[in-house]
């Protein structure tokens, strides 16, 4: 599903090496946790999936298209292949949840009618089909992620990306809203997420992969936020809300 | 391009303008006002250059006649005239024509006449009318070496402020459009710039959905045509009563200025000032919109 091949990346403005000589292979149905902290360079691994960022150096295959020597024009068509989720949402806040989702439809050129019946569909998969009809600012965090996540899914993509999604919700939303992904996933839909939500990592015990400084320090299948046997591995009962602290983006 | 997604750019724009109402509003009023001043101005411009042609048709040589001249004599001079390449009008004035002339312009002073007698001291004469005012001096010239030609006059001091001053304000009228237009290129495609503004976390996530470069783009190519017709429509409509009330005035307070006619001037600017806005808004939207699309 996806294959980054001695992938660098280096910001041209400010010269900052984000990422650098990083190979991974991820197969068509996984679940996989990108962890590190703030800085480490796993936004900018999605970034350079969804053809945000360019790499400098190195081979990425996404669904088997070359994203790096994609042209402009090809870029939509690698987007509407995955779903991404943000920690922020990026709802259209003068539109409503239906239309929201229904928006990642249109976009696409989706036929009136079989929009109607998906965007539903969906929005019960994520338990809002009762507030198809509220506007963004009517709802609470965990479900305007719901939203997100119901109009990252609507187009039936193979992969999901998610940066953060968790990153400003507390931690019962949070389980729930993991819950929807674990059921995206048993559907078969791949699913990569960057996060440095201890709990929720260590809740799944999916695949981790850790990068520190640009660098992979750690893949493990069925793995826990941190390496056992590295710091104290007690998991905080409360009050681990520790997102607030960054977004986890790489600041340029 | 699908039926669907023309429906879809369309109900886009309608929603659109419907949810900014008031940037819509804005920006419409932006449009009418900046090229309301704009046509105010190539108002007084096509004034100013038809009053400068006016002018210089007014430009005549007067060509004195020596007296005692044979009637044979005098068509072959007015032949001549006509002949003359720069020439598009002769006209003959005789010495009793000449002499009411005189009188009506003297008005109540022209009782100094009456001491001339019975006697008319003035010269039969051909009026003639120049084709290119510029080059009145050289006509002139040619005309006075003619056989029975007494003298030739054109109000060589006169005529050469003339030229002096329909240059000018030619010149200045063009200088001033430049201006003009750039000026008001620049207010509007920034008000636009504005509304796209207003709306990047939009087009962000349409990029982020997968939308095409030309999906995200058609809604605001047909938004700024709107602006851009409506807008220009208001100020055409407005400035169409503005010249008719004005032409009014003139017309019953200063008859002798010349103005341009309304018709068909006024449908021509109509014409020129809903393009442009129309022109204004697309290009407006479209390089707006270029840094947004670079997601």
């Amino acid at each position: 599903m996806i294959h980054l091949k001695n992938v660098t990346k280096i910001y041209k403005d400010n010269g900052v090496v984000a990422l650098e000589d990083i190979t991974i292979d991820i197969g068509e149905g996984e679940f996989v946790f990108i962890v590190g902290t703030s800085g480490s360079g796993k936004s900018t691994l999605i970034k350079l999936l969804i053809h945000e960022e360019t790499a400098t150096a190195g081979e990425i295959f996404v669904d088997n298209r070359d994203v790096i020597k994609m042209k402009r024009t090809e870029i939509p068509y690698l987007r509407r292949s995955l779903g991404m989720i943000f920690q922020d949402y990026r709802l259209l806040e003068d539109r409503t949840v239906y239309e929201n989702v229904a928006f990642a439809m249109q976009v696409i050129e989706a036929p009136q009618q079989i929009i109607r019946r998906s965007v539903d569909n969906v929005l019960e998969i994520v338990g809002l089909g009762e507030k198809k009809n509220h506007f963004p600012s009517q709802l609470s965090g965990g479900e305007r992620q719901r939203v997100a996540i119901a109009r990252a899914i609507v187009n039936a993509p193979k992969l999901v990306v998610a940066d953060e999604p968790t990153g400003n919700l507390d931690p019962d939303t949070s389980r729930d809203i993991m819950d929807i992904f674990k059921r995206i996933n048993d559907a078969g839909t791949t699913i990569v997420m960057a996060t440095h939500d201890k709990q929720i990592v260590d809740s799944m015990k999916k695949r981790v992969i850790e990068i520190e400084d640009g660098h992979i320090v750690r893949d493990e299948i069925k793995g826990l936020y941190e390496k056992i046997g590295k710091k104290d591995v007690v998991v905080p009962k409360i009050g681990s809300n520790n997102q607030k602290f960054g977004a986890g983006s790489v600041r340029r | 391009m699908k039926l669907q997604n023309i429906q879809y750019y369309f109900r886009e724009v309608v929603v659109s303008m419907a949810r900014n109402r008031w940037m819509t509003f804005a920006s419409i009023g932006t449009v009418a006002v900046s090229l309301f001043v704009l046509g105010i101005f190539l108002i007084l411009i096509a004034n100013m250059t038809n009053l400068a042609s006016e002018l210089e048709s007014q430009v005549q040589i007067s060509v004195y006649l020596k007296d005692e001249l044979k009637t044979q004599d005098q068509e072959n001079i007015k032949n001549k005239l006509k002949n003359l390449t720069n020439v598009t009008e002769v006209r003959y004035v005789s010495k009793e024509e000449a002499f009411q002339t005189l009188q009506r312009r003297l008005g109540e002073k022209q009782k100094i006449l009456e001491a001339l007698g019975e006697s008319n001291p003035l010269p039969n004469s051909f009026s003639v009318t120049v084709k290119i005012a510029d080059d009145v001096q050289k006509t002139a010239e040619i005309i006075s070496k003619f056989n029975g030609v007494e003298e030739v006059s054109y109000g060589q001091e006169v005529a050469i402020n003339i030229f002096d001053v329909t240059r000018l304000i030619r010149v200045l009228g063009f200088v001033l459009m430049i201006i003009l237009t750039g000026a008001t290129i620049f207010i509007i495609s920034n008000t636009i710039r504005l509304t796209v503004f207003a709306r990047r976390k939009e087009i962000a996530v349409m990029k982020y959905v997968g939308a095409t470069d030309w999906f995200i783009r058609w809604p605001f190519v047909l938004e700024g045509t709107v602006f851009g017709l409506i807008g220009g429509g208001i100020s055409a409509i407005a400035l169409r009563s503005f010249y008719s009330a004005m032409s009014e005035r003139i017309y019953s307070t200063l008859a002798f200025f010349p103005i341009v006619e309304q018709h068909p001037f006024m449908n021509y600017l109509t014409v020129v000032l809903i393009l442009s806005g129309i022109a204004v808004g697309v290009l407006g939207s479209t390089v707006s919109l270029k840094k947004f699309l670079e997601v």
